[in-house]
């Protein structure tokens, strides 16, 4: 066991709170201790709120004193991305509008959490209404990546990514609805899970996007996105889009051999342009899944492009919708970028969208097709590692829009397909800087993707890297 | 399809109830003109009879090798 409770993955300190091995109170203790050291050159909270954290860790250990245990999470202090909506508490959604915006309801996703007994630090930083792939904010400041400061730590779930890799919180709850959650674990060196659209209920989670929102976790290990994801899947009342499907046992899954498993690894698209690093780090992978037992074989997938053009119509269309009464009312509250963000979704017709959502079915037919052959796909996450906040600045830096387009390519056409992605950590640049990989499974089918990224993980140690001291 | 112009955004953004400026219209139609172009292969050649829904249905498909 670490001395320093909060270096533990999720699933360790789970079990040692449950083993009274460590009380919540250590834990959260040692989590408050990290976060006073990290906050200042990460800006990764956007509240911490020590006091209430500590009373909830105590009343945790004196009911497990008792005998009574809430759950497979009991006494876990966890942050989470300050768009999930938790009663009582003000959930600003990163933006000036929602500033003093306090939740009368809490997120299904969370609930469940709670339920599970995790208590609550605080909430995390994050690009304004989630709408922004950098971790950039107007308002409150950049997150910064704590494996290099003055770099960007990717978004829109910035203060997950930065959080969890710096070990402020075991795990926090992201969004991705472009690749916000997929982002900040490739540039942050954590795991993050996107799962299928419908997996996770979305009642209670800031809208941006309804077509392709997802809700998902960022952690240190693929173990316990799959002990998360388990906890929060399946059908909810609140959400009618919720999935009915069974939620499989996504724990057995992450001990399951891959060997004979089949992996793409697409022919193009995702295998163009890359960094020098990145094209290294996606060979070393492939020879590790190799090495694994996983068979390796080139995909060729749908052209990529179309789906990427389908999904910017969508989703600039559903978010100048959702925010259309801002705009009209508030507009000079919102922040320059995501402002232009919004503006775009006004120039699409009604006909252009509906087209773009008519042709989502055929798109991921046809890419089940292409697929058919192979369990997973693996990928980059993005063609580079983390750019500094200053060259991906619109507004002061001349070449910041092509920069912030390059980081977006990969993802987004898998929310268009509404497919779950696992982001896993698989090695670094020569500069430091993490890099992830994406695999990519079937509708529904997070459990293959995690036998492949708890495998990866058992032969790597790029998940258990921790960035220098603040 | 082609990409929009900024007169064409301008006056869609006003029909919308969200009027916009010369300069922010123009600004739009550089950034979402590329969107435009790389759909326009699809735009204007779906089946008749096909819904939005049919997504939902191709996310149930089992897949056998």
């Amino acid at each position: 066991m670490s001395s320093e409770p909060a270096l533990m993955s999720l699933t360790a300190v789970a079990k040692a709170i449950a083993g009274k091995q460590l009380s919540s109170h250590e834990v959260t203790r040692s989590c408050l201790h990290r976060i006073a050291q990290w906050q200042p050159k990460l800006n990764a909270f956007m509240t911490i709120e020590a006091e209430a954290a500590l009373k909830a860790a105590d009343a945790a250990d004196t009911e497990l004193a008792k005998g009574q245990n809430r759950g497979p999470l009991h006494g876990v202090p966890l942050a989470h991305k300050d768009m999930y909506y938790d009663a009582g508490h003000v959930v600003s959604c990163g933006s000036l509008i929602r500033r003093d915006f306090v939740a009368s309801t809490t997120s299904t996703a969370l609930q469940r959490l709670k339920d599970a007994g995790t208590i609550r630090l605080g909430s995390l930083g994050m690009a304004e209404f989630a709408y922004g792939p950098t971790g950039h904010n107007y308002h409150y400041g950049a997150v910064h990546n704590p494996w290099k400061f003055g770099h960007v730590t990717g978004g829109s779930s910035s203060g997950s990514g930065s959080a969890v890799a710096a070990r402020l919180t075991f795990a926090a709850l992201g969004s991705d609805t472009g690749g916000s959650i997929r982002m900040p674990a490739h540039f942050c060196g954590i795991t993050g899970l996107k799962v299928t659209w419908g997996r996770v209920s979305r009642a209670g989670a800031m809208p941006l996007s309804q077509s392709l929102d997802t809700v998902g976790p960022l952690a240190r290990t693929v173990e316990d996105c799959a002990l998360l994801v388990g906890l929060m899947a399946g059908a909810d009342p609140e959400d009618p889009t919720a999935s009915t499907a069974p939620v499989p046992d996504y724990m057995a899954a992450t001990s399951a051999s891959i060997k004979g498993l089949r992996i793409g690894v697409p022919t193009s698209f995702y295998v163009d342009d890359l960094d020098a690093d990145v094209a290294k780090i996606l060979d070393d992978t492939i020879a590790v899944l190799k090495r694994e037992g996983a068979v390796i074989v080139k995909v060729d997938l749908p052209d990529q492009r179309q789906l990427s053009s389908a999904c910017q119509l969508v989703l600039a269309t559903e978010a100048a919708a959702y925010h259309k009464r801002w705009l009209i009312e508030r507009p000079q509250d919102y922040g320059p970028q995501v402002l232009m963000r919004l503006q775009n979704g006004l120039a699409i017709p009604g006909v252009l969208y509906l087209e773009a959502l008519r042709w989502r079915g055929p798109a991921l037919a046809a890419h089940v097709a292409a697929t058919a052959n192979v369990d997973a796909v693996l990928a980059p996450v993005a063609p580079v590692a983390a750019p500094s906040i200053a060259e991906s600045d619109i507004g002061n830096a001349p070449d910041a829009e092509a920069v912030i387009q390059r980081l977006t390519r990969f993802t987004r056409t898998i929310n268009y397909l509404g497919l779950p992605a696992l982001s896993i950590p698989s090695g670094f640049t020569a500069k430091g800087l993490p890099v992830g990989m994406q695999l990519v499974g079937r509708s529904f089918d997070e459990a293959t993707l995690l036998t492949i990224g708890a495998a990866f993980q058992r032969a790597t140690d790029f998940h258990e890297k921790v960035p220098p001291s603040a | 399809m082609t990409r929009p112009t900024p007169k064409e955004i301008k006056a869609i953004a006003d029909v919308a109830g969200v009027p916009v400026e010369p300069d922010v219209a123009t600004r739009i139609a550089g950034s979402i003109g590329p969107a435009f172009e790389g759909f326009a292969p699809i735009a204007g050649t779906l089946p008749f009879d096909l819904e939005p829904a049919s997504f939902l249905l191709a996310q149930t498909v089992k897949v056998s090798r």
